[in-house]
């Protein structure tokens, strides 16, 4: 209890910028001696929950170790979300992420095109009532074929960065754990693999493994989780001279317990932030190897494919053709980054309120 | 000092023959031996075990890869069958272009990044900023190609200015230097992706130094902003493009492979790109490993350039 806070009875008064309560709805503003009260039974009564949640938010250093950490960690997740949605930006990123998978996935059930038979009949066409963004070279409608374009574009992208952070995450937790000689060697290995340029790694990959989007996303993910360990490994670094995990040792807790328990969920936020941007940079990387024409076999659509014969496309005039399917690809990409950088800010004011 | 670059380089070494290793062994693992290469098509199975025992491919792959680093410390790095030339020649031949396409784009991101960083950081939250700030997270979140391909449209085919590829009388390094109108839309792709990264770090580098008590104390004395611009501000906040240009270098190479191939530039990306085409196996190997060597050494001198610029960082 700090004593800038009024004596029992006293209208209590959230700073500015905390929590307020949703308009139209008169919150009932509970004493700070009620709210002491209920310190016991936070989880446990589901009624009041916004009485509950503001004098934790501002209670959370201060209630000391028997205060409780999952409620103080809870609300610093509370407080990085709110902080999260309240970033216009991040708001913008993430409707257009939910857009594009929208348009991606449900997209086709509405807007029936054949993308398996070519139509040498109508190829290249202009933008017209039957075709909205006209047709490709193979006579496919290019509307229809961005939608499944960017289906495997999105499952790669997620697919690849999802493996890459497990991997990472198990990779730095352990050998930030083991220390020592291990850590070095294993550090050292990150270091060789970082220093290969990944296009090189993946681009040499798909002269063999490319045709589908399963051995895509392997070769992207089994490559690219050198950044998450080592943001791992640092976190963990730092958490594991932390006195909760020294109690953990002390207490008889395992090796294992004390990876998956303590030190990699409180690592978390720097590998969620990091997965927004492997996202990106694997969406980036698949168009790059379709446009060098190492991407997924026929006819399976991908939108680096679809930008393969882009430069003929420019200079005959087709913008149809590159344009729409280029600026599809820029947004999902700005998007990734503008929820990862939203991402980093809100867990930044989370750790420093922490 | 000394002790932190003698060290320093001992594990860039370390990390150079790693790099070497792990390149052969992904190699070996994609296909590796350059037998059909070398004997064609029809070559029968036996013909090809038999010219793997005479090449040295037979033995295990510990062996291969001691065999490969110890040839390549003599800067041996193997021969193409497919273009039956030695893989050194070809790079030879190769380099200079390359050298100059990303060298030429890496001084023009600089000279556009750092002025626009530091703007950006004195007149911060200004009209200019945001836009600057949305036009460089737009490029840094477009691919290479697509920003080249837009460069061809509006400087090529609607401005006319320069031509959309380039041409094919650019054979050497020397003609690549004085036709800077041919090469224009490959440097300013590659440039552009690179100013993307640079001018982020720039501004917040710049925010950093702006906050720091030299500065006010140079303006509490009365320096003109000019002055703090130039003497305090900008030499402060370039330290940390020393690191960046090094942690580039794979971004550039991977934009040449990318620029080259698109712009039909006779350089290394292209010959790499041709190399994957027909599975030229020893090329791939070749500039695999000197990707990754050029990556080590170039974090290591920008490493070392960095305690030498700023006596304040020890990293011990």
């Amino acid at each position: 209890m700090t004593e800038s806070d009024p004596p029992s009875g006293g209208d209590y008064k959230p700073p500015p910028g905390d929590f307020e309560p949703p308009e139209g709805e008169v919150a009932p503003r509970p004493s700070v001696a009620d709210s002491i009260g209920e310190l016991g039974d936070t989880m446990m009564s589901p009624a009041g929950q916004f009485g509950l949640q503001r004098p934790f938010g501002d209670l959370g250093p201060e209630t000391g170790p028997e205060g409780g950490e999952v409620q103080i960690n809870a609300s610093g997740w509370r407080l990085a979300l709110r902080e999260f949605f309240s970033n216009r930006l991040a708001i913008v990123g993430l409707g257009v992420l939910v857009f594009f998978v929208l348009l991606c996935f449900v997209g086709p059930l509405f807007y029936h095109t054949n993308q398996t038979v070519t139509n040498p009949l109508a190829t290249d066409a202009a933008p017209n009532a039957g075709h909205l963004l006209g047709t490709d070279d193979n006579g496919f409608d290019e509307f229809g074929r961005i939608m499944v374009g960017g289906q495997t574009a999105l499952e790669i992208g997620f697919f690849a960065a999802f493996m890459a952070t497990v991997i990472g995450t198990l990779y730095g937790a352990i050998s930030g754990l083991a220390g020592g000689l291990v850590d070095a060697v294993l550090m050292r290995f990150v270091d060789v693999l970082l220093s290969i340029p990944l296009l090189f790694i993946v681009l040499v990959l798909a002269t063999r493994y490319s045709a589908t989007v399963l051995s895509q996303s392997l070769i992207i993910g089994l490559f690219s989780w050198q950044v998450p360990s080592r943001l791992v490994r640092g976190e963990v670094l730092t958490l594991r001279v932390r006195d909760f995990v020294a109690a953990a040792r002390i207490m008889g807790g395992t090796q294992t317990r004390l990876v998956v328990r303590h030190l990699i969920p409180n690592a978390l936020s720097v590998v969620i932030v990091n997965i927004t941007f492997l996202v990106a940079d694997s969406i980036l990387l698949i168009a790059a190897l379709g446009f060098l024409g190492f991407g997924l076999s026929y006819p399976i659509a991908s939108w680096g494919d679809m930008l393969g014969n882009a430069d003929n496309a420019v200079t005959s005039g087709y913008w149809w053709l590159v344009y729409p399917v280029g600026g599809c690809l820029v947004l999902v990409v700005m998007a990734c980054n503008l929820v990862g950088d939203a991402l980093r800010d809100a867990f930044d004011v989370r750790l420093r309120r922490r | 000092m000394t002790g932190y670059i003698v060290r320093r380089c001992i594990a860039a070494v370390i990390i150079a023959i790693g790099v070497a290793a792990v390149s052969y062994a992904l190699l070996s693992f994609t296909g590796g031996s350059p037998a059909v290469a070398a004997l064609g098509t029809r070559a029968t199975k036996y013909t090809v075990a038999i010219w793997n025992k005479q090449h040295g491919y037979d033995h295990p792959l510990v062996v291969q890869i001691v065999d490969y680093i110890w040839n390549l410390a003599q800067f041996k790095f193997g021969y193409s069958y497919r273009q039956g030339q030695s893989v050194g020649a070809l790079l030879n031949e190769n380099a200079g272009r390359t050298a100059y396409l990303s060298g030429a784009a890496l001084v023009l991101a600089l000279v556009i990044a750092i002025p626009l960083g530091i703007a950006q950081a004195v007149k911060r939250n200004s009209i200019g900023d945001y836009v600057a700030t949305a036009a460089t997270f737009t490029l840094y979140s477009m691919p290479a190609f697509f920003l080249g391909l837009i460069l061809i449209q509006i400087f090529a085919l609607d401005l006319h200015l320069v031509p959309a590829f380039v041409p094919d009388s650019i054979t050497t390094t020397w003609q690549a230097v004085i036709h800077p109108l041919q090469l224009a839309l490959p440097i300013l792709t590659l440039a552009g992706l690179t100013v993307a990264g640079f001018s982020r770090y720039m501004r917040s580098s710049a925010l950093d130094v702006l906050a720091q008590d030299y500065i006010r104390l140079a303006r509490a004395k009365g320096l003109s902003e000019r002055m703090v611009l130039t003497r305090h501000l900008l030499r402060n906040a370039c330290l940390p493009i020393i690191t960046l240009i090094g942690l580039s270098i794979p971004g550039l190479l991977a934009g040449n492979i990318i620029t080259e191939a698109l712009f039909n530039y006779p350089g290394l990306g292209l010959l790499f790109y041709d190399a994957l085409q027909s599975l030229d196996y020893p090329v791939l190997l070749a500039y695999t490993v000197i990707g990754g060597l050029l990556t080590v050494v170039g974090n290591l001198i920008a490493d070392i350039a960095v305690t030498v610029a700023d006596p304040r960082i020890r990293l011990d």
